[in-house]
């Protein structure tokens, strides 16, 4: 296969799948036409074992949702299998109302997150889905196998929606050993996994839950997003609803560090592979959650020297920004490529971790999610 | 025997591969997407979801009666003639 010196940001959007891609200096941007036109694309996200691969959640609002694949960086797509929600004949959590004591089928609603397994288990895929559903591939999609553990969790009968639907959001997988497993869903928190998905511990230890009566309960956060840090896999940083944390424990407890931000909502986190111990964050208002200092912002971490640094000033982009949980992405070059997309349609890049930002010149439908597809190694 | 009624599918269904006018036997809606989803199997789970009732932005017509949202799959098609499949009027 030819060598592949593209830089390529993912965009999932309310009205499809975009494609815009760069040479290394991440100069210039050149948009592709929208596939998958008309539907909600939830995350978009690049296989590196398999160069070429995309894979799409694709939720259409008529039809149901879909996993679709590309095997030509976006050019051509094609449905592959997506999973079916398990008919659950206990525990269920949706009652029917008529006749409280059945147990009610609930179908999969939309499909949230698309995470490629690591290089060893090269047709491994996992697949987070609302209800609050995690589905895993041993073929590349060919099919998929719910992992029940998490799926019917002795705690699950607790576990209710955010406004976001049900939805299992993050997949991470610890680089040193396949069988660690990490997720994170909405008004649920996280867990991990050590043995493959065998079995679940709640890992919010630390983090506050401000809508319920009990601010720290074993489970019941609603997490928004969480990144892992590039060097150090027991360090994963948090953007939850009550705030930003940082965990150097394998999540086994948090420490929050968005206070001196003021208010430290928002939804999306990164830490790039050039970075190792920093993390990005938009910060929101917590009430309009959007961009709160009437401008674009970005807030970079420093996880060693425990501080925080804006990267924008506050005239170069004026107005509210909304950004979604997958809003935020980098890239693995050095100085590090950040992409945000927002809920209007704005794509920044910053070619040089932060120290300069522009706008893609191309108006996007609503985005929710942002990913890079990697060129190879020089 | 069932009767042998004419269904017609709307451009955006049509993209899972039925034709716009299909001819089908069946005697209920259920029995009828049965039919249409072993003819064309990427239409499974499109017009119904896993629990086996119909999408919420699906509509299904009978003789020009839009039966989704009371009998829904369960909807007898004795004496039909005509069925129309549609997506409905939502979005934004």
């Amino acid at each position: 296969m030819a060598r592949n010196d593209r830089v390529r940001i993912l965009v999932g959007t309310r009205k499809g799948t975009y494609i815009v891609e760069s040479d290394r200096t991440r100069r210039r941007w050149k948009v592709a036409p929208v596939a998958h036109e008309g539907n909600e694309v939830y995350h978009v996200v690049a296989d590196p074992r398999h160069p070429g691969e995309v894979y799409a959640a694709v939720n259409n609002m008529f039809f149901g949702p879909e996993v679709q694949r590309s095997r030509n960086w976006g050019k051509t797509w094609s449905e592959i299998a997506t999973p079916l929600a398990p008919m659950r004949k206990e525990r269920e959590f949706q009652m029917n109302e008529s006749n409280p004591g059945a147990p009610v089928a609930r179908p999969l609603n939309n499909l949230w997150h698309i995470e490629p397994g690591l290089p060893s288990e090269p047709e491994t895929l996992y697949l987070g889905a609302d209800p609050h559903l995690l589905f895993r591939s041993r073929d590349r999609g060919s099919s998929w196998e719910p992992i029940e553990a998490i799926n019917q969790h002795p705690s699950r009968k607790d576990w209710s929606p955010g406004f976001g639907g049900a939805c299992l959001h993050t997949i991470i997988i610890d680089p040193r050993d396949s069988n660690r497993l990490y997720i994170g869903m909405s008004s649920v928190g996280t867990f991990r996994s050590e043995d493959g998905g065998k079995s679940w511990t709640p890992t919010n230890k630390g983090v506050e839950a401000p809508f319920l009566p009990n601010k720290f309960p074993e489970t019941g956060q609603c997490v928004h997003h969480v990144a892992i840090d590039a060097k150090d896999p027991d360090t994963f940083y948090r953007q939850d609803h009550g705030g930003i944390y940082v965990s150097h424990d394998r999540m086994s407890s948090w420490k929050r560090i968005g206070k001196p931000l003021g208010d430290d909502f928002g939804f999306c986190v990164t830490s790039p592979a050039a970075a190792p111990g920093k993390a990005y964050f938009v910060r929101l208002g917590g009430r309009a959650r959007t961009t709160g200092e009437g401008h674009f912002q970005v807030q970079e971490w420093t996880d060693k020297t425990r501080t925080w640094r804006k990267l924008l000033l506050a005239k170069a982009f004026p107005g509210h920004f909304g950004v979604q949980r997958e809003g935020i992405a980098t890239d693995n070059l050095a100085p590090a490529g950040i992409y945000v997309g927002t809920t209007t349609g704005q794509l920044f890049v910053s070619p040089d971790a932060g120290r300069s930002w522009k706008l893609v010149p191309f108006q996007f439908p609503a985005i929710h999610s942002v990913s890079v597809g990697n060129p190879d190694p020089r | 025997m069932a009767p042998s009624l004419e269904v017609h599918f709307d451009n955006w269904l049509r993209e899972y591969g039925p034709r716009g006018r299909e001819s089908v036997e069946a005697d209920s809606v259920a029995r009828l997407l049965d039919a249409l989803e072993a003819r064309y199997p990427r239409l499974r789970f499109k017009i119904r979801d896993e629990t086996g009732n119909l999408r919420r932005y699906v509509r299904v017509f009978v003789d020009g009666s839009d039966v989704s949202g009371t009998t829904g799959v369960s909807t007898s098609l004795d004496g039909a003639k005509t069925i129309d499949i549609l997506h409905s009027v939502a979005g934004g």
